[in-house]
Parts: structure tokens; sequence; C-alpha cells
């Protein structure tokens, strides 16, 4: 295989609470390789959403070494992390955690805006990935007049809007019914065998089955890591 | 930082402020009330200024008067009052002698005499005793009748010409020409009305009144009276030379030695001018004391509600970081918003100050009709300055919240419900 986009060994985070010191991860090592589907599980507070903030840029480790792409994460300044949060990462939110005033295109050409992309082309793209989410008649919706699953879409179209390195997804299927959550692991599904790289984080088996490897965590530190033989199989479009 | 970037900011904020009305227009609210404050109070200041300088204009910026007595004051009062009178023979060689003056126009005055024209009278004004030649000056512009002729000098004749403000007292209803005034026991015939030259709270200049010196003289006498030379020079360029000839002569004439100080003053309009800077800067000081406290209750206010909108969306700042946006992105952000808003106001406020001043003018000049010369409109230079001040304002009260803003923690924010 070639090179790991990331690579993290004996990453710890710990949390300061008054006298007392909470290892929300231990001595954790990784590394994720383009177009892996990785399904991260563990009971809640076993530090799941810890670690993807970590591989997310969005938060740093209190020990251990983070390589992107082979760049040491820790020597980065604010605006670097900002960048690659930006270019390399698309993250997907339980929450959807859309802007409620803005119309899906506006949500989705965000980060194309802190890209410095031009308006043309932004509404461009915009409208392309919409399209490949199924959303190319609900572009000037906002959030509010979209159901949950549209909704999401709309976040997955924004996180890919920028043709990231990795996805990044944190219960993504945690806010919808089970019917709306399988279209969109079917979409996962579809993004994967296009060829991108997907890390989810569930404490759902059905949903965790959809990945081709699983990793387990359990009070901050990796339970197991195993491939996922049989991963829940979709026809692609 | 890219322009595209304060345009999509722009944006934004124009979004997050159209989503959130209330709080948007009671911002703005502060901001019109401070920046129309500040504008209201620039256009009266203005209008005083505007009134000041009419009224030093008729005093006649051509024009000095030598005299015992010193405008300015500046000097002891004591060495002044113990001054020798100006006599009428000074008068005289002085007039002889200055030949670069235009005009050498001998003066008698009589403070405080009251002036009747059947049951009206009028206190406290000045009896002056002069030639026909003021007629000629800025001081002497006539507005209905005509200033004495020089028949009218040599004969003693009971003419006599009003100032505006006693001819307003004596005939509300105008024609104040060929009636008969009484200062005294003395009976004058009105042959003259002078222009309004004093404005605002520059009245007084107008209670006066000029008849023939010899008949001042017949009439009130002039022992113990001092005359004052009123000169005027062929232009205002050439009001330093007059003055130091003046002077000159003056000194000769009445034998001031060389180790001596001046025992006259040469008074002008000019050094009225520095009396009353004192007032100008008192009024202007207290105007920019408001000023400033006007601007720091708004920039405190709009600090406050940049806070709480802050704290509002820390979510939405969060969602920004996520995608990328740096922490220049998120102060830019904020501070266009609070600039916005602040623009916004000022272009109300500037709007809403027009539209009261156009009716305040109409307002004052329907009950003081003199000072019709005070502007009904803001000049639109004001307009760019308050535009600029209050994206300045905005800046300077959005700066703080915005920084915050700019140093949230992503995940923290993230979790922010
Ligand atoms: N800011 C923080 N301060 C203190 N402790 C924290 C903080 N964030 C997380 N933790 C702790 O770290 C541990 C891991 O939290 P994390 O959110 O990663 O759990 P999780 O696996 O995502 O759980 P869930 O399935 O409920 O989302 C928890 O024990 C939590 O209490
Ligand atoms: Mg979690």
């Amino acid at each position: 295989m070639n090179q790991p986009i990331i690579e993290i060994e004996h990453i710890s985070k710990v949390y300061e609470m008054g006298s007392e010191e909470i290892f929300a991860l231990r001595d954790v090592s990784l590394s994720i390789y383009p177009n892996e589907y990785v399904a991260i599980m563990g009971p809640s507070g076993s530090g799941k959403s810890t670690l993807m903030n970590m591989l997310g840029c969005l938060d740093t480790p209190s020990s251990g070494v983070y390589n992107f792409k082979g760049l040491d994460v820790n020597e980065m300044d604010d605006n670097d992390l900002a960048t690659i949060r930006n270019k390399e990462i698309g993250f997907v939110f339980q929450t959807f955690n859309l802007l409620p005033r803005a119309s899906s295109l506006r949500n989705v050409e965000l980060p194309l805006i802190y890209a410095g992309e031009s308006t043309t082309k932004r509404k461009q793209r915009a409208e392309e990935v919409l399209a490949s989410v199924g959303l190319q008649d609900r572009m000037g919706h906002k959030p509010n007049e979209l159901s949950g699953g549209q909704r999401q879409r709309v976040a997955i179209a924004r996180a890919l809007i920028t043709n990231p390195a990795i996805i990044l997804a944190d219960e993504p299927t945690g806010n919808l019914d089970s019917k709306t959550g399988v279209e969109i692991m079917k979409l996962f599904h579809d993004l994967h065998s296009k060829g991108n790289t997907i890390i989810l984080v569930t404490h759902e088996e059905d949903i965790a089955r959809h990945a081709h490897r699983i990793v387990r965590l359990k009070d901050g530190l990796i339970e197991s890591d195993e491939k996922n033989s049989q991963p829940t199989y979709y026809e692609t479009i | 930082m890219k322009l595209s970037e304060i345009v999509e900011s722009i944006r934004f904020s124009f979004e997050s402020l159209k989503s959130n009305k209330t709080r948007s227009s009671l911002t703005s609210l502060g901001v019109v009330i401070g920046i129309g404050f500040v504008v209201l109070m620039g256009w009266s200041l203005n209008g005083l200024e505007q009134a000041w300088d009419k009224t030093i204009s008729t005093v006649g910026a051509d024009m000095m008067y030598v005299d015992k007595w010193d405008w300015t004051g500046g000097r002891k009062w004591n060495s002044i009052r113990s001054r020798k009178d100006i006599t009428i023979d000074q008068v005289k060689l002085f007039a002889e002698a200055n030949h670069g003056a235009d005009l050498t126009i001998p003066m008698l005055r009589s403070w405080g005499k009251r002036i009747g024209y059947k049951t009206n009278s009028i206190g406290g004004i000045a009896i002056m005793g002069t030639e026909s030649s003021y007629g000629r000056t800025s001081a002497g512009t006539i507005e209905t009748g005509r200033f004495f002729t020089e028949f009218e000098d040599e004969r003693t004749t009971n003419v006599i010409v009003l100032g505006y403000g006693v001819a307003k007292a004596l005939f509300p209803t105008g024609n104040a020409l060929g009636k008969s005034v009484k200062v005294g026991k003395y009976s004058f015939y009105v042959i003259g009305v002078l222009e309004k030259r004093g404005f605002l709270f520059m009245d007084f200049i107008d209670n006066q009144a000029f008849v023939p010196l010899k008949t001042f003289i017949n009439n009130f006498g002039s022992s113990r009276r001092s005359f004052s030379i009123a000169v005027k020079a062929e232009s205002v360029a050439d009001m330093d030379r007059l003055r130091e000839e003046s002077r000159g002569y003056m000194r000769t004439i009445r034998g001031v030695t060389a180790d001596k100080d001046d025992d006259f003053s040469i008074n002008e309009s000019k050094a009225f001018d520095d009396n009353i800077k004192d007032i100008r800067l008192y009024i202007w000081s207290i105007g920019i004391g408001l000023t400033l406290l006007s601007f720091i209750v708004g920039i405190i206010g709009i600090m406050n509600i940049m806070f709480v909108s802050v704290a509002e969306r820390t979510k939405e700042i969060g969602i920004r970081k996520a995608l990328g946006a740096k922490k220049s992105s998120i102060l830019t952000q904020f501070l266009v918003e609070a600039s916005l808003l602040c623009f916004i106001g000022a272009i109300v406020a500037f709007i809403g100050c027009s539209i009261l001043i156009f009716f305040g003018k109409m307002v004052i000049v329907s009950f003081y009709p003199d000072l019709s010369f005070i502007s009904g409109y803001l000049p639109p230079n004001l307009l760019i300055i308050a535009s600029i001040v209050s994206i300045f304002v905005g800046i300077l009260a959005g700066l703080i919240p915005a920084m915050r803003a700019a140093k949230l923690d992503p995940v923290e924010s993230l979790r922010f419900e």
C-alpha cells in the first residue's frame, strides 16, 4: 500500500478537571490509508469524538505524534490547521451543523469561500456536489425547509466540495430514523467506491458493518482494530 | 486579507443582521442617536460661527479705531483710565497727517441713553457723534433712508440715523423715516436706519444711534469725553502699514517719548475676534466633550451587543472554524458586522438630521427672521465624515468582541448549543 494519509503514534489526550486528570485517549496509534473506510466504535465516553476532533485538526493531542500526509501536525500553527481543515478534511456531524439562515447552496459553498475561490467557481462547484447527493432541486432551501436526511446530504455535499483527502463523520446517522440512516450509509458507500477515504464514528453495529475496517475504543484505549471481511454491500449507482 | 473575503463578510453580515432585526436596530439606534447628536451640535455651532462671522464682518475688517480705551481689555485697567483724553485738536492733527488712510472719522459716544418715540422707548443706547464719511464704511451701511450729509455735518441739524435694534424697538411696524424721536430733552429727525449688524448674542451692536458730531457736541457736550478716531484703510492688505503709521502719528501728536508705551490703543475687529476666541473655544470644547461622551457611550453599547452576538453565535463560529475559517476571517466578519451596523446608523442619522434641520431652520427663521442666513441642509462632506467616523467607531467597538470570537476554541464552540 502507499503512504498513509493519517498516522498517529502514542497519542494521548488529558483533560485536567481540578486536581483530577481525565484521560480521553491513552497511547493511541493508528494509520489510515487512502480509500480506506474505517468505523470507530465504542461505548459512550470512550473517546471516539475526541479522536475524531484530533484527526480533524480541530484539537491537538496532549502528547504523541500526528503526521498528516507526512507533515507533523504538532508543528503547525492555527492558520496551517485551518488550511488543512479547509482543504483536506470534510466534516459530517451528528447534528448536521448547517448555518440555519443560509440556503443549501450557501452552506455548501462556505468552505470554498474560506479557500478564496471565485464566486462563479464556487457556485458551479456547489451545484455540482449538491446534485451528486441528489439535492439539485433543493439548492435554495434553508435547513429548516429540509428533512433530516436532506440536511445531512447538504452537510455531506459541504464536506465534499473541496475534494478533501478524508471525510470524518461523527455519528452521521445518530439523529436520523433507520430508513433515512440507510440512505445516508448508501451515500457513504458510493463515496467510498468513488475513491474517497472515510472515517465513521458510530456505536451501532449495523452502521459499523458498512465499513471495511472496524476500530474499537474503550476508556480511551484501542481495544481492537480489525478488517471487516463482509461489509454491507449496496449496488453502486 | 483578500477583498473577496471582506465582500463575503459584508454578505454574511447582512444575513446575520437581517436575522436579528431587533438587536440590529437597537444597536443602530445607539449610533443614530450618537451621530445625530454630533451632527446637530455641529450644525448649531456652525450657525453660531456664521452669526459671529457676520457680526465681525459688519464691524469691518478694513477699519481700526484709535481710542483711549482698549477693546481687548488686556492691559491694566488703571493705566488705561489714567490716559489723557483724545482731544478734538489731536483728531484734527491726526487727520491732516494721515494721508495713507482712506477715511479718518472722528467719533464721540455717550453710553446708556434712552431714546423715545411717543409712548415707546428703549434704554441702554449708545449715541454716537460722527461725520458723514462714517456712512461710507461697512459699519455705516444703510438699510433704509440715508446717512447724514456733509451739509448736515456743518449745520447743527438734529438728524439721527438709528441702529437696526433701536428702529426695531421704537417702530416695530417699520417706517421710522421722518419720525421725530427724543433723546433726553432733545428731538431728532430720523433720516436713516442702519443694516442689521449683530446676530444672536451680539445683538447689542445694533443698539446705537448716530448724529452729526457738531449736533452731538451742542446737545451733549464734549467736556470729559475722549474722541475716538475711526480709520478706514484702502484695503485689508493695507491694515498693517496703516496701523504702524497711525501709531507713529499719534505718538508724535500726543508727545509720547521713545521710552514710554503708547498712551492710546488701536482697536480692530481682529482684536475683538481674539477676545471672542475664548468663548468660541469654550463652546467648542463643550461640544467636543459631549461628542466624545456620546461616542464612548455608543462604543460601550455596541461593544456589549457585539459580545452578546458573539456568545449567541458560538456554534456558528465553531462550524466556520471546522470548515477552515482562519482567526482573521472570523475577526474580519465581526468587525465588518459592527462597522456595517454603525454605518447604517450613520446614514439613518444623517437622513434624520437633514429632515430635522430642514424643519428646524423653518421654525427658527419664523421666530428670528434675521437668522435666515443659517443653513437648512447638512453639507454633503459631513455625510462622508460621518460614514468614515461610524465605520471607525464600529471597528473600535467591535474589536474586543471580534477578538474573543476569533480566539474561540473550535471543539468547545461546536459543542455549544
Ligand atoms: N472538554 C472536556 N473537558 C473534560 N473532559 C472531557 C472534555 N471533552 C471530553 N471529555 C471527556 O473525555 C472522554 C471522552 O469523550 P468523547 O466525547 O470523546 O466520548 P465519545 O466516545 O465521543 O462519547 P459519545 O458516544 O457519548 O459521543 C469523556 O469521559 C469525557 O467526559
Ligand atoms: Mg461523541
